[in-house]
């Protein structure tokens, strides 16, 4: 079985392309503009008024609609390692979307419980960069999450430095010092994930860096940071042999469409009588015309 | 470095099709077309196309692909889609500064599907289509409901060779448009995957999101349509035409002068093509490179120069075979002799400018002038308007207006509008006289939404979708569309032999924003303050009064501890003051002794 990478990307404001940014189609890291994080090949799934509450716990727990295309489906099995990033505004117990409604920390809780039921996942770990980020991890009751967040209940989480060409503040102190971190990670780095829990400390962050690791089951020292950031594609390999069945789908598939048969077989009865085509009058107003 | 791989790879494409044995007859071709424009802009549009020999009939053709991109194919496959054409656009394409545009696309998404003909549930299949196109470009294409959904009965044919009842059969047709889309990276990603060469070689290669999206106007189109192969139209073919039109403004980054150069708008040289494509062309057209007075002068000199006549217009362009550049690469530069002379534009044949009218937050109005400028031809167009529900228009308060003057249009199609179902959709058929401006104006009422159907930012406002005026122009100035049936841009060329006199043109006009009455969003949680204060207060101290019972207190009984204490408290309070009274009476008895 081989692994693959899913990534789904929420993005509530168009801030790359928004008439303020002085660089289109880039966000940078820092006020240099070291690195564009928006980069060439960005895909947001979930963009403008479709980031909700609703639809991120769609995301998680797969309840998602027939017609959902596969970009926008976290497609993860049990032995699918997650990690889920968020930020925004928070406070003690909910995080804000959209400044117009919350997801707390008891409906994440059960998200995750859901999960866990239907084994989506096999390792979760969850950072959050909000103010009193430590609350949305503290209500988690199911197992192998490694929580880590920016600062403590009763702490703000505080923002790194402003961009004067912009207007704002660019980078949080915490998704800084991780970004700065991760950089130096490559896809054959041994580097571990107790490494990474220790990315922040008091004198950078001026919050506390909290994390949680009753419910993880591995010892973060012996857990690699690739384990989560890369898509480390791991091959197992097989002595059985499985037959694959041939489902013919490539349109309406009909009733008559699931046996098998031979070109020869099929063709007479998918006959559909082709009609004559040609190029269509552009401008119909003759009709309209003549009755004047 | 990159070219060998593309070159391995094209040649391991072709020997694995040649044992498949399947002969899978795609060509594909790269433009590009640069036009100066007179206010100062340059523009250029991208044109991939690729032409599939197969028949749009017969299902079981889109299982082999080659060069046509397979993750589009089998989402038109699947739903059933005869003709699809999408367009995501920033910015807003200003007819009367810079003429026609190639495609025209209005700001935001556009989408208009024409399904087979023996296709069964065409709702469910557009609501489908809709989703599966949201995850291919990243945009939030699945709110094209039925509530934001139409089918227009007089505009939007079938572009492509069709079954003639279907084409006159709109309810094969699906047309939506969500104005407030942007557009950004994000669509540009999956859009590039589609191309053969994705941009490892080739025109592809210009694709830097930082350049593309430092401009004045920024569209990505698809179009997919079925094109006859032959005169008689006995076999037809598919074909997958992909544009990315862009407008920049050179003066602004350089003190005033139109120069432009690959490496000033693209950000590098074209160093190498796309193997894969049968022909690559470069077309500028230089037509307006006429006065001494303002002119430029083109590097490296074009391989060819032609001039294309089209219905009374001549047009000339320089033209550069991509695939035979020098190893150092190319770039195509154009130097101006002097800063830009600004000057009073000179408009098309048609264009139209829409606008709200009124005031306050009960009823407005919508307006449309349309421009009519040419001296003598008199203009059939046809207008068309999508609103949505929560605008309620009056149909009654339909006015056209030449020149001041009421006139009655020639046919009206008007579907109304039925609250959270569908949309309001108006198509007018009017002439203009030459030489006129027409005012089309309609009235509204804003609706108050219930409080969940607000967006987050309610106070934004509420897009309108642009209208689209459709004509036939009976001479092509300023006109750059391709003709029905040819699908290159170098077929421009060869148009001198085109006998139509008639170019269909469609434009676009300006979105609209308007801003329905918006509640306050604190309010539920200040009622909740204010109700529970009042209830707390009011309900308390009525039921207190009301229920209390009022009997007489024995004084001589005994009573309780407390009260007790504060009898005693009360005792000695009265003795000390007496005390002082007395004190204060015998000092005063003894001042008057003394």
């Amino acid at each position: 079985i081989a692994y693959f990478s899913q990534i789904i990307l929420m993005i509530a404001d168009d801030m790359a392309c928004n008439p303020r940014n002085p660089r289109p189609a880039m966000v940078f890291n820092n006020a240099n503009e070291q690195i564009n994080v928006y980069g060439h090949d960005v895909e947001v799934d979930y963009r403008g008024y479709e980031v909700t509450v609703e639809n991120f716990i769609r995301v998680m727990t797969g309840r998602l609609p027939p017609s959902t295309p596969r970009s926008k489906r976290l497609l993860s099995d049990d032995r699918s390692n997650i990690l889920v990033y968020m930020t925004g505004h928070g406070g003690d117990g909910f995080l804000k979307f959209q400044d117009a409604e919350e997801i707390s920390s008891i409906e994440l809780a059960d998200a995750f419980e859901q999960m866990w039921q239907k084994q989506r996942y096999h390792e979760v770990l969850f950072i959050i960069d909000t103010c009193q980020a430590e609350s949305m991890y503290q209500k988690l009751y199911s197992p192998n999450i490694l929580g880590v967040a920016s600062s403590r209940v009763g702490e703000d989480s505080l923002s790194h430095h402003v961009d004067s060409a912009i207007g704002v503040y660019v980078i949080d102190r915490y998704t800084y010092y991780a970004l700065e971190f991760l950089e130096k990670v490559t896809p054959e780095s041994k580097k571990t994930l107790s490494q990474f829990l220790k990315v922040c400390p008091k004198s950078a962050c001026v919050s506390t860096v909290g994390v949680r690791t009753d419910l993880f089951q591995r010892d973060p020292k012996k857990v690699l940071v690739t384990d989560f950031f890369g898509s480390v594609r791991n091959v197992e390999l097989s002595p059985y042999t499985v037959t694959l069945n041939d489902t013919g789908d490539t349109g309406d598939s009909t009733a008559s469409d699931r046996e098998t048969c031979s070109a020869d077989s099929c063709a007479p009865k998918k006959k559909i009588q082709r009609k004559k085509m040609s190029y269509v009058d552009q401008f119909p107003v003759e009709q309209f015309l003549k009755r004047r | 470095m990159a070219a060998p791989m593309i070159m391995r790879l094209f040649f391991a494409g072709s020997f694995l099709s040649l044992i498949s044995g399947v002969h899978v007859a795609d060509v594909f071709n790269e433009e590009l077309l640069i036009k100066p424009l007179d206010s100062g802009h340059v523009y250029a549009h991208f044109q991939f196309t690729t032409k599939w020999d197969i028949d749009i009939q017969t299902q079981q053709n889109f299982t082999h692909y080659g060069l046509f991109p397979k993750s589009l194919g089998e989402v038109l496959a699947k739903y059933s889609v005869h003709e699809l054409h999408l367009s995501l656009t920033q910015g807003l394409w200003r007819h009367r500064i810079w003429g026609y545009p190639v495609v025209s696309a209005p700001p935001g998404a556009e989408l208009w599907a024409w399904f087979k003909r023996d296709t069964t549930n065409i709702d469910k299949k557009w609501s489908d289509l809709v989703n599966a196109l949201s995850g291919l470009f990243c945009a939030s294409l699945n709110f094209m409901d039925k509530t934001a959904t139409v089918s227009p009965k007089l505009s939007f044919r079938p572009l492509g060779a069709a079954d003639q009842w279907i084409a006159t059969n709109s309810t094969y047709l699906r047309y939506a448009a969500m104005p407030g889309e942007m557009v950004c990276t994000e669509n540009l990603t999956p859009w590039k995957k589609l191309l053969p060469c994705d941009t490892k070689a080739g025109l592809s290669t210009f694709f830097k999101s930082g350049k593309l999206y430092d401009t004045s106007y920024h569209s990505l189109g698809v179009y997919y349509k079925s094109v006859c192969t032959d005169a008689e139209c006995d076999t037809t073919g598919v074909e997958l035409v992909q544009s990315l039109a862009v407008v920049y403004e050179p003066p602004v980054r350089q003190g005033g002068k139109q120069d432009w150069s690959f490496k000033s708008l693209f950000g590098r040289f074209l160093t190498n093509s796309c193997p894969v494509a049968e022909a690559s062309h470069i077309l500028v057209d230089i037509t307006g490179n006429k006065t001494l007075a303002y002119h430029f002068h083109l590097s490296p000199p074009p391989d060819r120069v032609e001039t294309a006549t089209r219905g009374g217009d001549k047009r000339k362009f320089a033209i550069y075979d991509a695939k035979k550049r020098p190893p150092s690469g190319l770039n195509l530069a154009a130097k101006y002799n002097r800063n830009v002379i600004y000057k009073q534009p000179q408009p098309p044949q048609l264009h139209a400018h829409r606008f709200i009218t009124g005031f306050g937050q009960e009823n407005g109005g919508i307006v449309t002038m349309l421009f009519n400028t040419d001296p003598k031809e008199n203009l059939t167009v046809i207008y068309m308007e999508m609103v949505p529900w929560f605008i309620k228009m009056y149909f009654h308060t339909l006015k056209v207006e030449i020149d001041g003057m009421q006139e009655n249009p020639l046919h009206i199609h008007y579907v109304q509008a039925k609250d959270r179902q569908q949309p309001c959709l108006m198509e007018v058929i009017l002439k203009l006289p030459a030489n006129t401006t027409t005012k089309v104006s309609i009235d509204f009422d804003r609706t108050f939404l219930k409080w969940t159907e607000y967006p987050p930012d309610a106070n934004h406002g509420f897009y309108v979708t642009s209208a689209v005026v459709s004509t036939v122009l009976s001479h092509a100035g300023q006109y750059t569309a391709l003709p029905q049936h040819s699908d290159k841009l170098i077929s421009l060329l060869s148009l001198n032999d085109d006998i139509s006199s008639e170019f269909l043109l469609r434009i676009h006009t300006e979105t609209l924003l308007v801003s329905l009455p918006t509640p306050d969003f604190s309010m539920p949680y200040n009622v909740i303050c204010l109700a529970c204060t009042v209830v707390a207060i009011g309900f308390g101290s009525v039921h207190n009064l009301t229920t209390r019972q009022f009997i007489e207190v024995d004084p001589t009984k005994n009573k309780g501890f407390l009260s007790n204490i504060k009898d005693k408290l009360k005792r000695k309070k009265k003795e000390t003051d007496a005390k002082v009274h007395k004190e204060e009476k015998s000092d005063s008895i003894e001042e008057k002794k003394s």
